[in-house]
C-alpha cells in the first residue's frame, strides 16, 4: 500500500464498517442464481443476535427414538405376524 | 459531472468500501431507477477521460495523491463505458433484438472495469480497502460472465449437433467467458493473499476469504469442483492471515458453507459437518434460503455421521427442506424400507441435481436398524424375576431370525406379496448390521438366533 496518503481507516475492515447499510449492489440477483449456489448476503456483517432465526427452533435433531408408538399400525401388524411365527424359545 | 461525482466523494470521504461499490453498482437502486442513465448523460463517450479527471482534480486534490487521481479517473471512466453498454443492451433487449453481442460488449465493458481496478490496487495507488470495492466489481463480473456465456450457448443452439462426432466440440466453449473470468479471480486472490505489509490492519489479505468464495461459486459453476482445493492450501499455508473469527460474518459463513461441501464431496463427513454447523449457527436470520442450503447438505451428513435425523419443527419451519426430504425422513423414522425405496427414487433427479444422491442412498442403513429395532421391541420383556421391578424389566434378547425375516418382507413388500427374500440374505443383512455397530450382539447361524446385548442392543436409540 505504498503510494496510499490517506489516512488509514480505524476499523481493520471497511467493510466492517459500513455493516449497517444493506447493499443495494448485491440485492437483485434475480434469475442467474440457481442450484446450490449460496446467495450474496444482503448485509457484509453481524452481530450473534442477527443470526438466530426469529422463533425459529433450537432443536435441530431428533435426539431420541423413544418416542416410538407401538399402537401404530405396522407395530400392530408385525406383532400379528410374529405370533403366528410362534416363540421359538 | 461534478455532481454525479458527489456520491463517490462522499463514500471515499469514509473510506466505505461498500458505499463507494453502491457508486460503482451496474444497478440502479430501487429509489432512483434512473441512476445508470442520468450517469451515462453527464458525458460522452470522447469526452469521459478529460470530464472525470478534470472533476476529481478540482475536488480532491488535496485529498488524494495524483497517482491515486489518475486510478479514480481510469476507473470511474471505464464504469461510464459499461454502464453505456448495460444502457444499450437494454433498450436492444426492449426492442427485442438480438442479446447476444449486448452481453458481450457489457462483459468486456466490465472486465476492463475490473482489470483496471486490479492494476491500481496492485501498484498501490489505490488505499487497501478498496480490496473489497474490487470484490463487489468482481462478482458483478462473475454475473455478467454467466450471462454473457448463456447468450452464446443461446445464439449458436444446435451448430455441431449435425455431426455426432462434433458433440465434444460443441461442448468445451460454452463457458468461455466464465472461464476467463475465473483466471482475473486468480489474480485477485494471489492480490490479495501475497500481500506482504506487515501492518495487519492496512493488509488488502483482509480480502482473502471473501475472494476465496468468489472462486468456490465460480468452480461450481463450471463443475471443476476440485480447483477449489488449490484455494483452500493456499490459505491453509498461509500463517501469517488475521484470525477468522476478525472477518465479516458474510465472509466467514460463505467459506465454512463451500468448504463443508467440499468435505462433504470428499466424503469427510466429520469435517463437513463441522463447517456446515458453524455456518448454520452464524448464517444471517433473514437469509432463508442460505440456510435451507446449509442444511441440504448437514441434513444427510448427520444422517452419516449421527444417524440422527432432524426434527418436524425444524422441517415445518423450511418448506424447501421438507419437500426435500420430508417422505425419505419419515420412512427412515418409522424403519420402512418400500417407503424409502420410493423417496429416495422420486428425489433422485433432485437429490443427483444437489450431489447428495449416494450419501442418501447409504442412509437405508438406518432405516434397516429401525425396523429390526422395532422387532426387538415387539419381542417383549423377559418374564419379571424375583426382586426385579418394572423399571429394571429386561427385554428379551434371543430372537429367532425367522422374525426379523418376517419383518423385512413386510417391510418390502408387504407379508403375502410373495416376494422372496432368502434367509441367508437376512442372515446377511444382520451381520452388516452388526458389523457396522448398528447392533450389538451376534448371530448364531446353528440356532438361526440372534442373541442381542441385553444392554444398548441398539446404541443410540434408547434401548
Amino acid at each position: 500500500m505504498s503510494g496510499a496518503t490517506k489516512p488509514t481507516a480505524e476499523k481493520p475492515t471497511a467493510a466492517a464498517a459500513d455493516k449497517d447499510t444493506p447493499d443495494a449492489t448485491t440485492k437483485p440477483a434475480a434469475p442467474l442464481e440457481e442450484d446450490d449456489e449460496f446467495e450474496d448476503f444482503p448485509v457484509e456483517d453481524w452481530t450473534e443476535e442477527e443470526s438466530q432465526i426469529p422463533g425459529g427452533t433450537t432443536h435441530l435433531w431428533e435426539e431420541s427414538w423413544d418416542d416410538d408408538d407401538t399402537s401404530e399400525d405396522f407395530a400392530v401388524q408385525l406383532r400379528e405376524e410374529l405370533k403366528k411365527l410362534g416363540h421359538s424359545k | 459531472m461534478q455532481e454525479a461525482l458527489v456520491e463517490f466523494y462522499t463514500a471515499h470521504a469514509s473510506s466505505a468500501a461498500v458505499a463507494v461499490a453502491r457508486f460503482l453498482s451496474p444497478i440502479p437502486p430501487s429509489q432512483n431507477p434512473g441512476r445508470l442513465y442520468d450517469f451515462l448523460r453527464t458525458t460522452n463517450e470522447v469526452r469521459v477521460k478529460g470530464d472525470v479527471q478534470y472533476a476529481l482534480q478540482s475536488q480532491m486534490r488535496r485529498h488524494m495523491s495524483s497517482d491515486e487521481i489518475n486510478a479514480w479517473a481510469e476507473i470511474i471512466s471505464c464504469y461510464w463505458r459499461a454502464v453505456d453498454r448495460i444502457v444499450k443492451a437494454e433498450q436492444a433487449e426492449n426492442q427485442g433484438r438480438s442479446a447476444e453481442r449486448h452481453a458481450l460488449d457489457t462483459y468486456d465493458a466490465w472486465k476492463d472495469l475490473t482489470s483496471n481496478f486490479i492494476k491500481y490496487i496492485s501498484n498501490g495507488a489505490l488505499p487497501h480497502w478498496t480490496v473489497f470495492t474490487l470484490y463487489f466489481t468482481a462478482n458483478h463480473l462473475r454475473k455478467f460472465a454467466l450471462k454473457a456465456d448463456e447468450q452464446i450457448a443461446k445464439a449458436k443452439p444446435v451448430a455441431f449437433s449435425a455431426g455426432f462426432q462434433d458433440d465434444i466440440v460443441s461442448a468445451t466453449p460454452r463457458n468461455e467467458k466464465l472461464e476467463e473470468a475465473a483466471r482475473v479471480f486468480n489474480r485477485i486472490f494471489a492480490l490479495c493473499l501475497g500481500d506482504r505489509n506487515p501492518d495487519w490492519m492496512t493488509s488488502r489479505r483482509w480480502g482473502v476469504y471473501c475472494i476465496a468464495n468468489l472462486q468456490f461459486k465460480t468452480y461450481f459453476k463450471l463443475k471443476t469442483i476440485s480447483l477449489s482445493k488449490n484455494v483452500v492450501k493456499s490459505i491453509a499455508a498461509q500463517s501469517d492471515l488475521p484470525q477468522f473469527h476478525l472477518y465479516p460474518a458474510s465472509h466467514r459463513v460463505t467459506y465454512m458453507y463451500y468448504i463443508g461441501v467440499i468435505s462433504f464431496l470428499q466424503e469427510d463427513y466429520p469435517k463437513a459437518e463441522a463447517s456446515l454447523t458453524e455456518a448454520w449457527n452464524t448464517c444471517y436470520a433473514y437469509s432463508t434460503r442460505n440456510h435451507e442450503l446449509i442444511m441440504s447438505y448437514l441434513i444427510p451428513c448427520r444422517l452419516i455421521t449421527e444417524h440422527a435425523v432432524p426434527t418436524k419443527k425444524l422441517l415445518d419451519q423450511f418448506p424447501q427442506l421438507r419437500s426435500l426430504f420430508g417422505d425419505l425422513i419419515n420412512s427412515i423414522r418409522k424403519g420402512d424400507l418400500s417407503g424409502f425405496d420410493k423417496a429416495l427414487a422420486e428425489g433422485e433427479p433432485e437429490f443427483v441435481k444437489r450431489r447428495i444422491f449416494l450419501t442418501l442412498e447409504r442412509s437405508r442403513d438406518i432405516a434397516l436398524r429401525n425396523l429390526f429395532r422395532k422387532v426387538f421391541l415387539a419381542a417383549g420383556f423377559e418374564d419379571l424375576k424375583e426382586g426385579q421391578t418394572e423399571k429394571d424389566r429386561i427385554r428379551k434378547s434371543r430372537i429367532p431370525l425367522s422374525h426379523f425375516a418376517a419383518a423385512l418382507r413386510m417391510s418390502t413388500a408387504g407379508a403375502d406379496s410373495g416376494q422372496v427374500i432368502d434367509d441367508e440374505e437376512v442372515e446377511c443383512l444382520l451381520a452388516n448390521m452388526i458389523y457396522k455397530g448398528h447392533m450389538k450382539g451376534y448371530v448364531s447361524h446353528e440356532h438361526a438366533m440372534v442373541v442381542l446385548n441385553k444392554k444398548g442392543a441398539f446404541p443410540r436409540t434408547g434401548v
